[in-house]
């Protein structure tokens, strides 16, 4: 599945003037400068002097200041660091719910036989189609009544249900596309259901639990509406939360530590897209991921 | 010894267990499965449907989370339907970025896809240069930025007057504006239908270009005729995954309007008014009964989209 997504294809017939190519790519790359423009501009501003922000809209700051990054940390009551630790809590915990409760129930629709099971696969597919809208609000009179409120408990143990239906279909997809002969020979050794699983489903599955993982970390990250609902506690928020209370108690004032502060958000997800690019392209190519 | 593959389990619990009857077979291998299903059957119950149906009847009713709630049988739709400018200030916004950012984010993606698709050097690097927009784009980070830029002293206008000489507006304080500086954030975010095409686009097979080169057909007639005829299915794929998300924007909405959907209603997302509806003024059943017309809202969407793609999706059988 790897090379059909990411080489290049050969050129058709190869026919394609030198001019036309240059002309291609220089085109390509100052669109590429024009998409990534606000990002590059973001980051320069969190570099720059306060005041030179406005008047200049040249990436290149005139001398590097890195008060931006010092205000933001402690800009408010409680400092950034606290909101990464609960970000970083939250999201790994979720991830790891997302891999084990997933494939667990991908392993059941994908490989074994039994009774209701394509009536439980059919109301799974359903799930998809759901908006959470929809589940929203009793499930945040659930939450409530459980005293789960303020704490990260609704953030992480719905993932460890499964709840993320999308990803279940992802597995088993691919499980499906395991040769069963390798599971039949473990029968015949008298293997339980536990370890094929264990130890024969899991190792083979290794990319695309961790696509699921990426996707999960990264959505988990980002996430701004289930932290908004559940983390009114300024303790327990997660960087993004903290960033929106950030905006609101800086209003316009200071764009320099705005800019420090939304820079290090997307630190991990930049990082994720640094090392695992491949994954990630391949991951939406075969998938049709929305992001 | 041949297993047939799909009986693969019982069949080795039959030659395990041999004294025990098929009924105990049965239901090991029930039992074995039901306990992998678990952990999802109790999310299904118990966070999906289980709430699905508490909504539907909470919907029906007046619940401020504080008393119990009280039926008022259809009063909140009938509401909804006749008496809220609030709501529908917020489907006129919604439809509107829906209808403006979906053709033209697909528009743009499907341009680029197709620049890229004659093979060209440095693929991959322009690639993860259009897709890291999508990456990043649904966070507070990239909104916060987004204030920034449409500012009336943001770099869009800083930019308008050293190139143009032009003073531009507020643009994110202007009602006129606001919401087309959302659109354009969502355009940004092209790259992953991008990546989806270019996957299409693969799966077209080269010798039906050469057999169209060779009888003349011109590069234009080959993209009327070969490309877009056999890239519908990915289109419709894209639409709908698209408009589906669309309908369900919220955080760049929030950030940018302060929470509040203005300036004058005019970001009002419908996901942003439920969720002020909710837990602004905790009108939990009027909240509960939107939510119900969203999904009416994109069932009945998504049901036309179906309907509609045997008319212009082209299948191979």
């Amino acid at each position: 599945m790897t090379d059909a997504v990411t080489s290049s294809r050969p050129s058709l017939g190869g026919q394609r003037s030198p001019i036309r190519s240059v002309l291609l790519h220089g085109a390509l790359i100052l669109f590429s400068l024009a998409m990534l423009y606000p990002i590059l501009w973001m980051i320069s501003g969190s570099l720059r002097p306060q005041e030179e922000l406005f008047g200049s809209s040249s990436l290149i700051p005139s001398s590097v200041d890195l008060g931006g990054y010092i205000r933001g940390w402690t800009g408010l009551r409680v400092s950034f660091g606290q909101f990464f630790w609960n970000s970083l809590f939250i999201a790994v915990l979720a991830t790891i719910g997302n891999v084990v409760g997933c494939s667990l129930a991908a392993f059941a629709f994908a490989r074994l036989r039994f009774g209701g099971r394509n009536f439980w696969f059919a109301l799974m597919l359903g799930t998809l189609m759901l908006p959470y809208h929809v589940v929203l609000i009793p499930q945040y009179i659930l939450f409530l009544e459980l005293g789960w409120v303020n704490t990260s408990l609704p953030l992480i143990v719905p993932k460890y249900l499964a709840t993320d239906a999308f990803f279940i279909f992802l597995m088993v997809q691919f499980f499906r596309g395991i040769p069963r002969e390798l599971d039949e020979a473990a029968v015949m050794d008298g293997c339980s259901p536990f370890r094929i699983y264990w130890k024969i489903m899991l190792p083979l599955s290794l990319p695309v639990l961790a696509t699921a993982a990426i996707f999960s970390f990264i959505w988990t990250w980002d996430d701004f509406f289930g932290p908004l609902i559940y983390l009114n506690d300024i303790n327990t928020y997660t960087v993004q939360l903290g960033l929106r209370s950030f905006v609101d108690s800086t209003g316009s004032s200071d764009w320099t530590a705005l800019f420090a502060m939304s820079n290090l958000s997307l630190v991990p997800v930049f990082l994720f897209f640094l090392f695992f690019q491949r994954l990630l392209i391949e991951g939406i190519a075969t998938t049709g991921m929305k992001r | 010894m041949a297993f047939r593959s799909d009986t693969l389990v019982e069949e080795s619990r039959a030659a395990a267990l041999p004294r025990k009857g098929a009924m105990r077979r049965i239901f090991d291998r029930n039992i074995h499965a039901y306990v992998f299903l678990l952990p999802w059957l109790i999310g299904f119950f118990g966070l999906t449907l289980g709430p699905a149906l508490a909504s539907l009847y909470l919907s029906f009713t007046n619940y401020d989370l504080l008393q119990s709630p009280d039926w008022v049988g259809a009063a909140n739709y009938v509401r909804i339907a006749t008496a809220d400018p609030k709501f529908a200030a917020s489907m006129k916004v919604t439809f509107l970025y829906v209808l403006l950012s979906v053709p033209l984010k697909l528009a743009f993606a499907l341009l680029i896809a197709m620049a890229f698709n004659r093979g060209i050097k440095g693929l991959t690097l322009y690639r993860a240069i259009f897709y890291l927009p999508s990456l990043l784009g649904s966070s507070v980070a990239i909104a916060v930025l987004w204030r920034q830029l449409f500012a009336s002293d943001g770099l869009v206008n800083m930019a308008l007057w050293q190139l143009f000489g032009y003073e531009g507006p507020s643009w994110i304080s202007n009602p006129n504006y606001s919401l087309y500086t959302l659109v354009i954030l969502s355009i940004w975010q092209f790259g992953s239908p991008m990546i989806i095409f270019l996957a299409g686009l693969r799966q077209i097979p080269a010798d039906m270009y050469e057999a169209a080169e060779i009888d003349g057909a011109s590069k234009q007639r080959q993209f009327f005729r070969i490309t877009l005829p056999l890239l519908t299915p990915v289109i419709f794929f894209n639409a709908v995954i698209q408009t589906i998300e669309a309908f369900k924007a919220f955080t760049p909405a929030f950030i940018i309007s302060e929470g509040t959907g203005g300036p004058i209603n005019s970001t009002l997302f419908y996901t942003l008014y439920l969720y002020q509806e909710a837990f602004g003024f905790f009108r939990m059943g009027y909240a509960s009964a939107l939510a119900w017309v969203l999904v009416v809202i994109i069932s009945l969407f998504t049901a036309f989209s179906f309907l509609s793609a045997r008319y212009w999706v082209h299948y191979d059988d």
